[in-house]
């Protein structure tokens, strides 16, 4: 296959887009439908990066690929799941302030492990070993098919939401999210809901970590930094937080046009683009989430789409 | 007893800021309800001002303080007017105004670099002389911040507990309709406490600022810890910010001799104050929202 057009920037960045567009579409069914302002979306990222790359790495493997990858990938989707259970055990039944200091007190713990746990991941200085769990000959061809899975995960998840909004079980998120205390009081549980949804969202995000330390190589304390949660928070608010496609397209806008579009093919005299750029980008992404909020708190896409059920019930 | 007395010393010097930043922050809270993420930029900024005006004017550190927290004040005003006050009125939800207010701190944050440049920055100031208090030595700028703290948290303290004005905030936190019915205007007072938040969390900055640099993550490195304090403490009263604030610097300093690594009494912590507010639960939902 020829993959000249594909230069290693634009896989790179690509994979961010993905990336982010994963994170903001589990976002969505916090923040979006269940009203959890979940704000250490990163806590959970790190936690499944360093959880895979720390097993992958550090231990010793008594057989062959692929069984240590993946037995690694799946513990630490499972790490960040049980931090999700702890953390949602924590906050399901506070209001948005305890949840706000909740999920940002975790994703700072995160990054206090990272940075003194020195013997397992290195330090602030940071720890490599990582590559692909193949080999299909060019570090070109291993890049891509490694976006080429990770666009597939991302894809199945897509699926999964849309279904999430046609089924019972999204019916009672956005019933959590409209009002807990009236969904409670008509027999649903709210607490146990809650819980579960924060732990198969954080399983997720860890997920996602663990396959982004695939990518980097190289895990330091830098990459799971508070750009990353802004980056999936912007992008859900500005597509539209509760519905489907509103992830895709917000992320798409915002680190799409700047990781891609603005980086590789906008003339940029290379003194702005070093070091200006990232910091313009978030200015504007930090302006971007107030005037959004202030102006079409839903979104460009807008009001939320019912399934056929509800449309008939309230007679649309 | 020496690792008592240094405890003491070293979290009541070094970490006074934080009482500070959390009077004001509570104060705020109290009266709107509101997490305002962005408040660690009003610390930030108040590090920024003080740096700017030092080295700019080359006035002494002293003479600092007194722009610096005025403008700061003034920037957590026009934040008030221009972002918070819209946004209330446009009936925004709590959470909508907490992203809102996320959104403002990574903007203030970012764009403060473009104003003073992307490299870490430090007060021009002679270097403290180091006073011996209880056998432990302290510069004198820490000393300073500890008395300054002490004075303020006292004024606010009485300005709000004791003076008319003061009564008007409590009057407008505890019941808004109440307190309009009773001749109490909500936008003065409200104005007036975004300003007083603003000066305490500028002055703080200053004194965080003067203390080690100025960079742009030092109100966010801060602000959990802010936030913690006021949370635990209670907004109830300015009494429980002030004693928690203290308990918690001491705390850290007392678990960072213990351990030997200044994050690790912060880990500690952290978990220490999820496991009160877990066990406590969060009585606060029914805190004023104007």
């Amino acid at each position: 296959m020829n993959l000249d057009w594909l230069s290693s920037f634009l896989i790179f960045g690509l994979f961010f887009v993905v990336m982010m567009i994963g994170l903001a579409l589990l976002l969505h069914l916090q923040m979006g439908l269940a009203g959890i302002g979940n704000f250490g979306i990163v806590g959970f990222w790190g936690i499944g990066m360093y959880a895979f790359g720390v097993l992958w790495v550090r231990a010793d493997w008594p057989f062959g690929e692929p069984w240590p990858f993946l037995i690694s990938l799946a513990f630490g989707t499972v790490a960040a799941g049980l931090a999700g259970l702890l953390i949602g055990w924590l906050i399901a039944d506070l209001d948005a302030d305890g949840i706000v200091v909740g999920t940002l007190g975790f994703a700072t713990v995160v990054l206090i492990l990272a940075t003194t746990e020195k013997s397992l991941t290195g330090g602030a200085y940071g720890m490599g070993g990582l590559d692909f769990p193949y080999d299909v000959g060019t570090i070109k061809g291993n890049e891509a098919s490694w976006l080429a899975i990770v666009i597939v995960l991302v894809g199945a998840l897509l699926f999964y939401v849309a279904r999430v909004h046609r089924s019972p079980y999204g019916r009672l998120l956005i019933s959590l999210g409209a009002n807990a205390p009236l969904a409670g009081s008509l027999g649903k549980p709210t607490f146990g809901t809650k819980l579960w949804l924060f732990v198969v969202g954080s399983a997720g995000m860890g997920l996602l970590g663990a396959m982004y330390g695939v990518m980097v190589h190289f895990l330091s304390p830098l990459k799971i930094g508070i750009e990353i949660t802004l980056a999936a928070i912007v992008g859900l608010v500005l597509g539209g937080r509760s519905r489907v496609w509103g992830a895709v397209v917000g992320v798409l806008l915002t680190v799409g046009l700047f990781d891609i579009v603005i980086q590789l093919y906008a003339p940029l005299p290379a003194s702005l683009s070093a070091q200006a750029l990232p910091v313009l980008r978030e200015v504007l992404f930090g302006a971007t989430l107030i005037v959004v909020l202030m102006f079409r708190p839903l979104g460009i896409l807008g009001r939320m789409r019912r399934d056929k059920l509800m449309r008939r019930m309230h007679g649309e | 007893m020496d690792f008592i007395t240094d405890a003491l010393v070293i979290g009541l010097t070094e970490h006074a800021p934080l009482v500070l930043a959390a009077m004001g922050f509570a104060l705020l809270y109290r009266l709107t309800g509101l997490i305002n993420v962005a408040y660690a930029e009003t610390v930030t900024l108040g590090a920024y001002l003080g740096m700017w005006v030092n080295t700019t004017f080359g006035l002494n550190f002293y003479l600092t303080l007194l722009p610096a927290g005025l403008l700061a004040g003034l920037v957590s005003l026009a934040t008030y007017l221009a972002i918070f006050r819209p946004a209330k009125r446009r009936n925004v939800g709590p959470l909508e105004l907490i992203i809102i207010s996320f959104g403002l701190s990574i903007f203030l944050r970012y764009g403060l670099q473009f104003v003073f440049g992307y490299e870490v920055r430090f007060f021009e100031v002679p270097p403290p002389d180091t006073i011996r208090v209880l056998g432990v030595g302290v510069g004198s700028f820490r000393i300073l911040a500890v008395v300054s703290v002490a004075v303020l948290a006292v004024l606010i303290y009485w300005f709000i507990q004791r003076s008319r004005v003061g009564l008007q905030i409590r009057a407008l936190a505890s019941d808004e309709e109440l307190a309009q019915v009773s001749g109490i205007k909500p936008l003065t007072v409200t104005t007036l406490i975004w300003f007083i938040a603003g000066v305490a969390g500028g002055l703080a900055g200053a004194f965080y600022g003067v203390g080690s640099s100025v960079r742009p993550w030092l109100g966010w490195e801060e602000f959990l810890f802010i936030l913690l304090v006021v949370l635990v403490g209670g907004a109830k009263n300015i009494r429980g910010v002030i004693i928690a604030g203290v308990a918690t610097g001491v705390a850290l300093a007392a678990l960072t001799l213990q351990f030997g690594q200044a994050l690790y009494s912060r880990l500690a912590l952290i978990i220490a104050f999820m496991v009160v507010l877990k066990v406590r639960g969060n009585p606060l939902a029914e805190a004023g929202k104007v």
